[in-house]
């Protein structure tokens, strides 16, 4: 299309970061140095991740025989647990109380992720003379990214506490197990071909369910510790 | 280390100007992705030529136009597409003059079409190749994912008529699919150090060659149709150049053995640009009647031109000036009559139009310098589109009745040379055809587009073969190349005779408004969500925090 489109992806894509850091209190905290730490460290993160698939999982043609290989591409998933560690690095690392500390965390580094996945991508297609949907539906899909960060911010944090009550333990790190595998469920529930926005509308809404599922969890942890 | 204030001040500060800079820079620098387009495809230019000092054909090759179909183009801005079946020559004038380009999709399935409706096409094609085209006009093959392309251009809501209310051109806007055609081909120009080659080649009578009467047997090898790739020219003439070969092959056969070496010399010319108002032949016979040497066509019993001789077993023989009687050439059309039971002739007689600027058969150049000379064809008349359409593919000739007429052509020319008068001889189960050669050479034929511009470099592969094949039967065999004049060019050809064609999916400017209005309030709302998102905690805790008192002092109450 044009630049005027390029333009509406990138706002689509950067102006939520832009509004979450500034309107939730981050700005005031001064965490723009944090989160492009916790940006660097996602990026450390993603270069590791890479060089165990490409060491371990040289030939990803599973699909030859146009057979969902789901032992091999749960294995894949599994090295998406690093991004995890990542996390918790990135959150052991920055000083910080409360919801401000995960909201660094989580914007840095959904941020990071938008800016090196989204920008050149954005950069060579959506400006090209093309029209495809499929650019603003990854914009909207970096929207989705940003909350899903937040979420396993939180849920790090919280499985990382000792004051956090027994039975909240397996939720929690269920919920986890669900975040880190969420692209392999849904491929698994919905193994039928549907439309991009369909399958857009879905992550969506698991990403919106654990997001408010977590959100409860932390407030009441919040209000037994006292930070908000 | 820098305090994190600092930090966004520090870049507060240089971000707005390294803008200023760096973003002009990077969309100067940053590719038009070219190969980002979602359909990409060969396509195949309209002929472009000179000839005798007139222009023909299309004059442009370059296209960056939105595609609209035939009944939705209206200006210079639009290409428009459509299948060749579709267009009516009422639509193709106005298309002529008025639109931006257009882009032809060949049938899917040649063979399906009726004879009217090759007939029609054919007509389309005359008309397209009357004088010259400024518009660039391309063809190309059919594929499904054009015949998508077709359809939504045609069912397109895009239009330019005014829409009923504001709100209906949104909507056109968003739903429609418009499609942006790019074909950036160079300008075309005229290809330097072009020939028409002829490939000549002669079995010698047995005896003194000079003194000894001459048969010359005369077909052209090109071909043509609306666009030189598509040319390929099955029956036309293709056919006369398998019947040439064959001859060739027979009568080489018969010329090796002593007793079967008649006293008659065969000179065989496989003439180039046919098309082309004969220029191979008429070089060809400028070189030999104007030379300083003497030569055998000089006195020639009859030239013999094939032109179109595999579609049926019904032969024409056209001549500018009936044959006199007890002429070897009646002679030899009584021979040919008689030749074959299956084979029926007939004499077609049409003078020379000298005021013509194109001669209707390629005998008439002979017969302008006062050669005896006629045309077998199964064509009744030399105005049939079927000579010059890009559907004379390999399903217009039949091999079985190519292989028949080849045979009558074969024994007639044998009594004559042996002069036999006797229907049935020993000679015919020597004179046999094998139907292998002419399916081989048909298939190597048809292999390739044979427009004399795409043939007119010196070591064309295709001129290579038959001169090779020329050689390994005939004696002296030569190749004849005629260039034009550097001052007053016969014949002009040009290049760029195919391109690829980009088809991008655009939408109308008016979606990308819509787009950002929609974007602008989806922003909006997160805006609000992530405002209210602290107040609302805080309000959700406080109410948590209240029902926890409120639950904390009712139990202390009731215990």
């Amino acid at each position: 299309m044009t630049l005027f489109h390029f333009g509406n992806c990138l706002a689509l894509v950067y102006v939520p970061y832009y509004l979450t850091y500034k309107y939730s209190g981050l700005s005031e905290y001064g965490a723009f140095w944090k989160c492009m730490q916790a940006g660097g460290i996602y990026a450390i993160t993603q270069l590791c991740k890479m060089l165990i698939l490409a060491t371990f999982f040289p030939t990803t043609d599973t699909n030859i025989h146009g057979q969902f290989d789901i032992i091999g591409e749960f294995l894949k998933a599994t090295v998406d647990m690093a991004d995890l560690l990542g996390m918790y690095a990135v959150l052991s690392g920055i000083p910080g109380k409360g919801h401000a500390k995960l909201l660094t965390a989580g914007v840095g580094w959904a941020g990071a992720e938008a800016a090196l996945t989204r920008c050149l991508l954005l950069w060579v297609g959506a400006k090209g003379a093309e029209f495809d949907w499929k650019y603003i539906q990854k914009s909207l899909e970096s929207n989705i990214s940003l909350v899903q960060s937040i979420t396993t911010a939180t849920l790090v944090w919280l499985w990382s506490r000792h004051d956090l009550s027994r039975a909240a333990v397996p939720v929690v790190t269920a919920m986890l197990l669900l975040s880190s595998y969420k692209s392999l469920i849904l491929d698994i529930i919905v193994a039928t071909t549907v439309g991009p926005w369909t399958m857009l509308m879905l992550r969506a809404a698991y990403t919106l369910i654990l997001g408010v599922t977590t959100l409860k969890i932390y407030a009441g942890l919040a209000e037994i510790i006292g930070i908000y | 280390m820098f305090s994190a204030g600092d930090e966004l001040e520090i870049l507060k500060s240089i971000l707005p100007f390294s803008f200023l800079f760096f973003l002009p820079l990077f969309i100067v620098i940053s590719p038009v992705s070219m190969v980002g387009a979602s359909h990409e495809f060969q396509i195949h230019r309209m002929h472009q030529y000179d000839l005798q000092g007139i222009s023909h054909g299309c004059r442009s090759t370059h296209i960056n136009l939105e595609a609209r179909s035939l009944s939705n183009w209206s200006t210079q801005r639009h290409c428009v597409i459509t299948r060749f079946e579709d267009i009516t020559l009422k639509m193709l004038s106005d298309i002529k003059q008025y639109a931006g380009g257009l882009l032809i999709i060949l049938p899917r399935d040649v063979t399906v079409l009726s004879q009217q409706e090759k007939q029609l096409l054919g007509d389309i094609e005359t008309q397209l190749l009357k004088g010259e085209v400024n518009l660039p006009i391309y063809f190309s093959t059919w594929s499904p994912e054009f015949e998508v392309i077709l359809r939504d251009v045609e069912n397109s809501k895009l239009t330019d008529e005014k829409a009923p209310t504001a709100w209906d051109a949104i909507l056109n806007s968003v739903s429609a699919n418009g499609y942006q055609v790019v074909v950036s081909a160079n300008k075309a120009t005229p290809k330097v150090d072009s020939h028409i080659i002829s490939i000549q080649g002669k079995l010698a009578g047995y005896g003194l060659e000079d003194k000894l009467p001459t048969i010359a047997i005369v077909a052209y090898y090109d071909s043509f149709g609306v666009s030189p790739e598509l040319s390929f020219g099955t029956d036309n003439n293709g056919s006369g150049v398998i019947m040439l070969l064959e001859l060739v092959r027979i009568f080489s056969y018969l010329y090796a053995s002593s007793r079967a070496h008649a006293r008659v010399n065969i000179l065989f010319l496989l003439s180039g640009g046919g098309k082309l108002n004969y220029q191979g032949s008429k070089k060809w016979l400028e070189d030999q009647l104007d030379g300083l040497e003497g030569s055998l066509i000089q006195d020639a019993m009859y030239v013999l031109c094939l032109d179109a001789v595999g579609a049926s077993n019904n032969l024409n023989v056209h001549v500018s000036k009936p044959p006199k009687e007890r002429s070897p050439a009646a002679q030899f059309l009584q021979d040919l009559k008689s030749a074959h039971e299956n084979v029926t002739v007939e004499v077609v007689h049409k003078k020379i139009n000298l005021a013509e600027d194109f001669l209707a058969w390629e005998h008439e150049r002979y017969s302008i310098r006062r050669l005896p000379a006629f045309t077998l064809s199964t064509l009744k008349s030399y105005k049939d589109p079927a000579r010059d359409t890009i559907f004379d593919t390999v399903d217009s000739v039949d091999a079985k009745k190519l292989a028949a007429n080849i045979e009558a052509l074969a024994l007639a020319l044998a009594r004559q040379i042996y002069n036999i008068t006797a229907l049935s001889n020993p000679l015919n189960s020597h004179i046999s055809v094998d139907p292998e050669f002419v399916k081989t050479w048909m298939d190597f034929l048809t292999s390739q587009p044979r427009a004399p511009m795409l043939l007119s470099e010196k070591n064309n592969p295709l001129i290579k073969v038959l001169q090779d094949s020329m050689h390994r039967y005939l004696k002296d065999t030569k190749t004849i190349f005629h260039t034009a004049d550097k001052r007053d060019p016969e014949f002009v050809f040009y290049d760029v005779t195919k391109a690829t064609v980009y088809i991008y999916n655009v939408k109308p400017a008016v979606f990308d408004l819509f787009l950002m209005v929609i974007i602008t309030l989806y922003l909006s709302v997160i805006y609000l969500i992530v405002q209210a998102s602290i107040v609302f905690t805080c309000i959700h805790l406080y109410i948590y925090i209240y029902i926890y008192i409120y639950i904390y002092t009712l139990i202390k109450y009731v215990i």
